[in-house]
């Protein structure tokens, strides 16, 4: 079974995340794309085959694959549009993989993107709660995303004593991280005060435990082993060494549990497996993980294996995920600080850990010992969960 | 000149969708008599809350139609302050819930003097809220 081509990432790149209401959905996935293009060091003629992902539906042009796939250059080559919520990313990464791991396309580029602000909050909001189950949940309830993590916020809580206080801190972390990032949304320190006397949006949550409404867009180009030394970019390339994915139901209801996100176990141990990474914490240098809202931080610890279920709350109290700290998370402020565009986020992940791995992250580069880093996405409350483990 | 950005508006886009319901019709019909159901599969005993027509699992269609109720224990719970588009006409913050009856967990609406707790206590009763739509109202047991 499976084939043993290597396939790497060649370039990267990513918009400035923020409320962009000056651009397209066009003109921002060309930022991405043209930085991903000229990071490889190739021209677009060399792109075999491209995959689109956006969760979609804020944004006017209701079917943008296309519409992007023409603006960049690429009419001819794909496009594939693919959709997985918030782990949209990941999922078009994973199809430009599996094209090139299978033999069909040498090079291929992903694009991940998403315009959120050109409806209104309660618009956007509306989009994100149909988005779980709308027939049994938001039709009758009313559910948002800040509403579903709450609800899984109100049983780790419940459970194992998180408090408001490390919830905060995660928000505070990532904020810190943020601030040296140029292309994040928030680029502004917060204090933990401020943090936890913020309104609440979804009890337990306050607005500093939320991600915030965010347009962006990311890209990468991928290429098999041959490929890559036929450039001549042996050197540069981080190579994909693990693959994992999962999902659970979409009716709340239909759960065994709410502490935790099984989609991130069952991936992750996946990933796991493929890349020979026995101990998470020991085996790698820098992780990317899905902090859409606070407590999702925090059941990631746990659930991606940093420390035992239950402990999430003191490993971010104990700095054990921060610079120095076991394992250095969201180093570049994370979805919480930097931005969540959906379908941006997760190709956003490889483009960070890229950096990382290829010891360009600048103020924020943590130490390589392994010289390996993880992405987590998940898509909804663990509805998708994604993990990739990459290294050079 | 000003610093605003030019833009447009588009043409209003009305999204507005009916609803195929009839295989789980004794469901919504069930909550204006004040009943909850689950179905279970008549062939492998699967249950289903929300109900399903036709199994996930032995792929059967047999189902049966029964009724949840009793006393219920929350497993997690929110209180929303931020409304999405269509529940405007919510005056104050409300509060949603999932908890387990028997073998069935169930979504619900919560109304008590106090926000709910993990492992409360709590019976069910159905009724239209303001726009109409009957859902599953949970109140302290």
């Amino acid at each position: 079974m499976g084939n043993d081509r290597r396939v790497g990432i060649i370039g990267v790149g990513c918009s400035k995340f923020g409320i962009r209401d000056e651009l397209t959905v066009q003109e921002l996935a060309f930022e991405a794309v043209k930085e991903a293009i000229q990071d490889a060091g190739i021209t677009r003629e060399d792109i075999e085959l491209s995959v689109a992902g956006t969760a979609g539906t804020r944004s006017y042009e209701l079917m943008p694959a296309v519409p992007i796939n023409e603006y960049c250059g690429f009419a001819g080559k794909g496009p594939i549009r693919v959709e997985a919520a918030c782990a949209t990313g990941s999922a078009a990464v994973y199809t430009a993989y599996a094209s090139v791991k299978a033999g069909i396309a040498d090079i291929a580029i992903a694009i991940g993107f998403e315009k959120m602000n050109e409806v209104d909050t309660p618009t956007s909001l509306a989009v994100g709660g149909r988005s779980g189950s709308y027939l049994w949940e938001f039709h009758q309830y009313g559910t948002t995303f800040p509403g579903y993590y709450a609800m899984h916020a109100s049983a780790h809580m419940a459970r194992y004593g998180t408090t408001d206080k490390q919830l905060a801190l995660v928000a505070v972390k990532n904020h810190r991280n943020a601030a040296k990032n140029p292309k994040a949304q928030f680029q502004k320190e917060i204090s933990l005060e401020k943090a936890m006397s913020s309104r609440y949006v979804a009890y337990p949550l306050r607005l500093f435990d939320c991600s915030a409404i965010t347009d962006g867009s990311s890209a990468a180009v991928i290429a098999s082993e041959e490929k890559i030394k036929e450039l001549g970019l042996k050197d540069k390339a981080v190579w994909i060494e693990g693959v994992g994915y999962s999902s659970d139901t979409a009716n709340m209801p239909k759960r065994t549990d709410y502490a935790g996100l099984k989609a991130t176990v069952e991936a992750s141990r996946m990933a796991y497996q493929m890349a020979g990474i026995e101990d998470p914490v020991k085996d790698l240098d820098v992780v990317a993980l899905h902090d859409c809202f606070t407590i999702a931080e925090i059941m990631a610890y746990e659930d991606l294996g940093f420390c035992r279920k239950g402990e999430g709350g003191k490993f971010i109290e104990n700095g054990d995920s921060d610079f120095g700290g076991k394992i250095p998370v969201n180093t570049f402020g994370g979805l919480k600080a930097k931005g969540h565009p959906l379908g941006a986020t997760g190709v956003a992940m490889f483009y960070e850990i890229v950096k990382q791995l290829r010891e360009e992250a600048k103020d924020l580069q943590v130490d390589l010992k392994t010289y390996k880093g993880l992405t987590h996405n998940i898509g909804g409350t663990g509805h998708f969960g994604w993990v990739f483990v990459l290294g050079v | 000149m000003s610093n605003e950005k030019f833009k447009m508006e588009s043409r209003t886009f009305v999204l507005k969708h009916e609803l195929p319901v009839s295989r789980v019709e004794r469901y919504w019909k069930g909550l204006e008599e004040g009943k909850i159901y689950g179905t279970v599969c008549k062939s492998c005993g699967a249950k289903f809350s929300p109900p399903q027509a036709d199994c996930s699992y032995c792929y059967s269609s047999d189902m049966e139609w029964v009724e949840i109720g009793g006393e219920g224990e929350i497993e997690c719970f929110t209180q929303l302050y931020s409304f999405p588009q269509g529940f405007d006409f919510a005056e104050k913050p409300y509060i949603i819930a999932v908890a387990r009856f028997g073998d069935f967990k169930v979504m619900g609406w919560f109304e008590g003097e106090d926000l709910p707790e993990v492992g409360q206590k709590v019976k069910a009763e159905t009724r239209q809220d303001e726009s109409g739509i009957w859902k599953v109202y949970f109140t302290p047991a």
